[in-house]
């Protein structure tokens, strides 16, 4: 590693020679505003604000994408610089909407601290703003045009990240808006709803569609019984919005919550893990022995499932029939659990607590449908929007004493903890599909290769003499790479695990705004959120699925066995290919 | 095989040879403007009314040029003959352009009102 | 004929005119001479010589060196040193590179390189095969814009006749050297004709520019090293090849050698494209080239530069034209436009017509220009609109000012610089807007008074005229406007045989 000298602000620092004039300002305790820029994607240098003075260069140069050279002297303060950067605040500020107060990004809005930051006292060049335009045309997502800022953050995780590219800028100039392929409504795009783009928007441009006025208005209704559930990588991540340090685990003060929120039972989609598991093992040992197409992928991924019928349909034979843990769960609370307390299905109102915006769409899915047609899964809300509910109700969530998930569909082992981290289901089918098929325990159950936050792991174990080769994409993009990989050599892998968010459930587009100051989309909060479910699972007395006494029971009482009659009724689906605007239809294909 | 400019000699003498078939070295050249600024200003016709009234003429050459960069003078015609000063029409239409061989082509009279100053 | 006489066609032909006689032409040296669709007819007069000469006696440190010396600067506009590019891009070491040639003419009113594509098609062929081998290309491309139909469609005609020929394909004229090209077509959009939004569009994406460093010549097309020139700068090359640097650094001025060609419009007798040698002053190019102002109108300002340049005034005039001094003088060369405003013109709304072209073509990926100029348009909008406010032509210029210094691309670096110099050099036209709501020249329309003066017969044309009904008066008597109701149209004061109707612009406290 060379170093090189350069002048910052006139005092003399030795800095890597590879790096951006924004990262030698950084390393040495300087953090110039910015806007656009994010490290995980491609710098475009489009916002300006992070403009510095080089001594010698006409212009103001960007921080962000301007390299360090020997003896530079920068000036990142300077009267001019302020200036400058307070009149392109402005311009981007008086092209956007004055109702903070309404909104709903208020307190944790990027542009509402770089404003703080920069310090705007006076608007003196306010005219016209861009035309009004909301896009709610989807369940999942809203594009509000009029917040928009046109940082380009979506369009870059959308294509770089994800490898979608559903959106992207149109038009010119102060006409330019960041639109689907066509002018088109998010609903008929390509859009995977996965909501990536939402947790890097810096404003309320890009939000998940909210449905907790109507989850309020539904817990006031004496005539439901209102349930609730809770995906695994919501506790640890809700926290973050109450400014508990990330990867705490608080599932007993959400549990807790959501009672006093007015719901009559809380269950855990940890449970309905447990109960995927059961049923995605057996179904990956019957395709072991010949009964379906290999390698078989799992399905609990929503915003996958909708990439993979719209970019994958050759493999929709090799996506587990499996429903999603949320949609099991729904399934069976609507059924068995309504059975058991006297109640028709429709008496019940399913509410999930999701960290994904892609499940909003997925409990609208006819398929997933309950046999009367109504939804299993009636409202999706995400992790998000619970800590809004819980701040508006009142709950003050820190100090709650916290309480367990009602039973029988609160209990869960370790296996189902580690669905919400990447390789996690892959961990846990293995646990349970290797003692199923052999009858032996397994020795280690720490299956470290699919662990970590790497895009693409690989890893084997042996099954009754066969290896068994297995393989977890975690992002859009990843899993693209992936399945390109495992299409062209299709012995490669037996087992594949695809989540559509960097870094699995944890990273879901439905997540905590990053805090004050904190990076949007940053790996190191992905890190302690991972973190805290491995240490769950390794808390917990039951770490295999097959092991859990509430799914043995359900199975007794309800289900009778695996793959069975009735899993087929509750539990299992089927996909079918989508033809979004822009994915041609071939003549053959109906 | 010699060296690019070798080669290029020799391509220079078949385009020569080539261009004597096309009429290339006649006694009377007319190059009439034909870019598109050129054919804004109505030169498609100009060119018509000379291909077709001298089509059985012969030492006559007619090619089409690019701008030369007079817009407000255009459509332009050039007339080359041999021992003779060339003459530039300017702001040609099919009537002038009628009258150019008439007089000028057939009968040698340069129509000076109608030259380029 | 002679070919010493062919080539001599425009001193003979045109001797008698100024606008030939001060003229120097290089890049335009076939234009209107040649069949541009006849390949023979370029082999004839000279063509593909320098392509010769490179592959049998010069190493490609040999061109670059050449072309360094002859001290050719980027046409396009920013006048960057054509050969240190052509060698830091040689010097980058890659599997692939290419050769470009922006053909993205964009300025308003600007059409030299479609002159020079459909006139001397071969030109660019060859210019950028000489290029691809100074720097190790096998590949270029010509990013023109579509619509240029007749300049695609000679330029296609002189590709596939120069691959017949073995100018370009394979093993190109016996040597190791092979080379092709393709078209690719732009769609419109100024920013395009930027290098960078360039090469993002030839890629297939948006044409949006990129930020530099990396710099083209290190990671441009596709991420490869690239070599991107405009056309005029490729079709100098072969010139430079054959005539030796020597010759053509001894044309032209200070850092500035060699002709530049310019696309003279506006209030100019004659309208049209010149190729001057650096170093003329304007006076020379507008009056002696240009043949002055017609109508015996005043010289007001001349536009350099197009969209992006600045106004210069009549004491500018004995302002050499090179990169240098018109930067001095407070605008620029730009790729060539050159627009000259008679004292009819209102220097405000010419600002204001720049603008409005610039902020339509924004790409909008960076604030101050998306924002920035959307605002100063809608500043100069009430400027001229009798709407301007105390401070406003402060803000124009703090604006201006931010914009040139933070904008991300050359467009929004130079957007403002009609503004600005039009501000330095005529404050009082924009202080009269708005203190006085007035414009002396009568061209903002809101600002006009139309009235009716003693020459009125009472033919009622005028009233009739009227989709207002803003006149009134008894036929045969002197009419009146009534102002209020006026909603300046102008429909009247066309309609009057007889000058009765005068249009004024009054200063608000006269009235």
């Amino acid at each position: 590693m060379s170093t090189i000298k350069v002048f910052i602000n006139d005092k003399e620092y030795t800095v890597e020679s590879d790096i951006t004039i924004m990262q030698a300002c950084d390393t040495i305790g300087i953090k110039i505003p910015r806007l656009c820029y994010h490290p995980k994607l491609a710098i475009s240098s489009g916002c300006r604000i992070c403009i510095v003075e080089v001594e010698g260069m006409r212009n103001f140069v960007a921080s962000c994408s301007y390299p360090v050279n020997e003896g530079m002297k920068i000036h990142t303060n300077t009267d001019e610089i302020r200036k400058a950067r307070k009149d392109i605040l402005e311009l981007i500020l008086d092209n956007h909407p004055k109702d903070c107060n309404a909104c709903v990004r208020d307190e944790v809005c990027e542009l509402q601290q770089l404003a703080s930051t920069i310090g705007l006292r006076e608007r003196k060049f306010e005219g016209v703003k861009r035309e009004k335009y909301v896009d709610d045309s989807s369940p999942s997502i809203v594009n509000n045009h009029e917040k928009c800022i046109l940082c380009g953050r979506c369009v870059k995780v959308c294509a770089q990240i994800q490898n979608i590219s559903a959106i992207d800028y149109a038009n010119r100039g102060f006409n330019t808006v960041i639109v689907p392929a066509f002018n088109d409504k998010i609903a008929n795009s390509i859009c995977t709803l996965c909501g990536q783009c939402v947790n890097v928007c810096p404003t309320a441009a890009l939000t998940e569609k909210n449905y907790t006025q109507d989850v309020f208005k539904i817990l006031n209704d004496k005539t439901k019984i209102k349930v609730a559930q809770v995906a695994p990588s919501v506790r640890v991540a809700i926290g973050e919005a109450f400014g508990i340090p990330a990867g705490s685990n608080m599932e007993r003060e959400i549990a807790h919550a959501l009672k006093l929120l007015g719901f009559d039972y809380v269950f855990d989609s940890q449970f309905s893990a447990d109960l995927t598991i059961m049923e995605e093992a057996n179904e990956f040992l019957e395709r072991l022995n010949g009964k379906g197409k290999l390698p078989m992928i799992t399905s609990c991924s929503s915003g996958w499932m909708k990439a993979m019928e719209q970019f994958h349909p050759d493999l929709i034979d090799n996506v587990s029939t499996c429903k999603s843990p949320m949609s099991m769960m729904s399934s069976i609370v609507k059924s068995y659990f309504a059975d058991k307390i006297g109640k028709k299905s429709t008496d019940i109102i399913n509410v999930a607590i999701m960290c994904c915006v892609a499940k909003k769409y997925e409990a609208q899915r006819p398929e997933l449908a309950m046999e009367d047609g109504a939804h299993a899964t009636d409202y999706v809300i995400t992790t998000r929007e619970l800590a809004w509910m819980i701040k508006s109700a009142g709950i003050d969530f820190k100090n709650l004493k916290g309480q367990d998930f009602d039973a029988p569909l609160g209990l869960s082992t370790g296996a189902a903890t580690i669905f919400g981290v990447t390789g996690g289901v892959m961990e846990a089918a293995i646990r349970t599909a290797y003692e199923l098929a052999t009858n032996k325990p397994l020795e280690n159950i720490d299956i470290t290769s699919v662990r970590g936050n790497e895009g693409i792991k690989e890893g084997s174990i042996e099954i009754n003499g066969q290896e068994i080769r297995v393989a977890v994409a975690s992002g859009l993009g990843n899993a693209h790479k992936l399945l390109e990989a495992a299409k062209k050599d299709p012995n490669k892998y037996h087992f594949i695990e695809i989540m559509a968010c960097p870094g699995g459930c944890i990273g879901g587009g439905g997540q905590p705004y990053a805090g004050i100051r904190d990076l949007p989309f940053d790996p190191k909060l992905v890190n302690e959120r991972a973190k805290a479910l491995y240490k769950a699972d390794e808390l917990n007395k039951i770490r295999r699925s097959h092991e859990n006494p509430a799914i043995i029971k359900l199975y007794e009482d309800f289900l009778g066995k695996p793959l069975g009659e009735k899993s087929h009724k509750y539990l299992h689906t089927h996909y079918k290919q989508k033809f979004p605007k822009g994915i041609i239809r071939k003549s053959k294909e109906k | 095989m010699g060296t690019p400019l070798c080669i290029l000699e020799e391509k220079r003498k078949q385009a020569k040879s080539r261009l004597e078939e096309i009429g290339y070295f006649s006694d009377t050249k007319i190059y009439i403007g034909m870019a598109t600024c050129e054919i804004a200003a109505g030169s498609v016709p100009v060119m018509e009314i000379f291909k077709n009234e001298l089509k059985n003429q012969k030492n006559i050459y007619i090619s089409q040029k690019g701008c030369a960069g007079r817009c407000n003078l255009e459509p332009t015609v050039e007339i080359y003959q041999k021992d003779k000063e060339p003459v530039k029409y300017i702001q040609v239409t099919p009537e002038k352009a009628k009258t150019i061989i008439e007089k000028h082509i057939k009968n040698g009279e340069i129509i000076t009102e109608w030259m380029g100053k | 004929m002679e070919k010493q006489k062919f080539t001599d066609r425009f001193s003979t032909v045109f001797a008698d005119q100024n606008f030939f006689k001060k003229q120097k032409r290089i890049a335009l040296k076939n234009c209107g001479l040649i069949d541009p669709e006849n390949i023979d007819d370029y082999i004839f007069a000279n063509g593909y010589t320098a392509l010769a000469t490179v592959l049998s006696e010069m190493t490609p440190e040999d061109v670059i060196k050449s072309v360094k010396d002859s001290g050719l600067r980027g046409r396009g506009g920013a006048g960057f040193p054509t050969g240190i590019k052509w060698e830091s891009t040689a010097k980058q070491v890659n599997d692939e590179k290419f050769v470009v040639c922006n053909a993205d003419e964009g300025d308003p009113g600007a059409f030299m390189d479609r002159s020079v594509i459909e006139g001397d098609p071969h030109a660019i062929v060859e210019g950028m095969a000489i290029g691809a081998y100074a720097i190790g290309a096998k590949k270029g491309v010509v990013y023109l814009r579509a619509e240029y139909p007749l300049a695609i469609k000679r330029l296609q005609k002189a590709i596939e006749d120069a691959r017949k020929a073995n100018f370009l394909g394979k093993n190109i004229l016996g040597s190791s050297f092979s080379f092709d090209m393709e078209i690719r077509l732009g769609a419109g959009a100024f920013v395009c004709g930027e290098e960078t939004a360039l090469m993002n569009s030839i890629e297939g994406k948006r044409g949006m520019p990129r930020t530099r460093p990396p710099f083209p010549s290190v990671s441009g097309l596709f991420d490869k090293p690239t070599l991107l020139n405009n056309v005029e700068t490729w079709a100098n090359i072969s010139s430079i090849i054959v005539n030796g640097a020597e010759w053509f650094s001894s044309i032209g001025v200070g850092k500035s050698k060699g002709t530049k060609v310019f696309a003279l419009a506006g209030k100019i007798t004659n309208t049209g494209l010149a190729e001057i040698p650096m170093g003329m002053t304007l006076r020379e190019i507008i009056y002696d080239v240009g043949g002055g102002i017609p109508n015996g109108k005043k010289f007001k300002a001349v536009q350099t530069g197009g969209p992006s340049g600045g106004c210069l005034t009549e004491s500018m005039l004995d302002t050499t034209i090179d990169y240098e001094s018109l930067t001095k003088a407070g605008s620029i060369m730009g790729s060539g436009g050159m627009i000259v405003i008679d004292e009819d013109a209102c220097m405000v709304n010419i600002a204001k017509f720049f603008l409005e072209f610039t902020q339509s073509e924004s790409c909008g990926k960076c604030v101050p220009c998306r924002e920035g100029i959307k605002r100063m348009l809608e500043i100069l909008t009430r400027i001229t609109d009798g709407e301007g406010q105390t401070g406003d032509i402060e803000k124009l210029e703090e604006l201006g000012n931010m914009i040139k210094k933070a904008s991300l691309c050359g467009l929004g670096q130079s957007a403002p610089n009609p503004v600005l110099s039009t501000i330095k050099n005529f404050r009082e036209e924009y202080e009269d807007h708005v203190n006085n709501k007035r414009c002396k020249c009568v061209v903002c329309e809101k600002l006009i008074t139309y009235t009716i003066n003693d020459k009125c017969i009472g033919c009622s044309a005028c009233r009739r005229s009227c989709p207002v009904g803003a006149i009134a008066g008894l036929p045969k008597e002197k009419h009146t406007i009534h102002e209020d109701l006026c909603i300046k149209c102008g429909k009247c004061f066309r309609s009057c045989k007889f000058h009765a109707i005068d249009k004024t612009s009054i200063a608000k406290e006269q009235k």
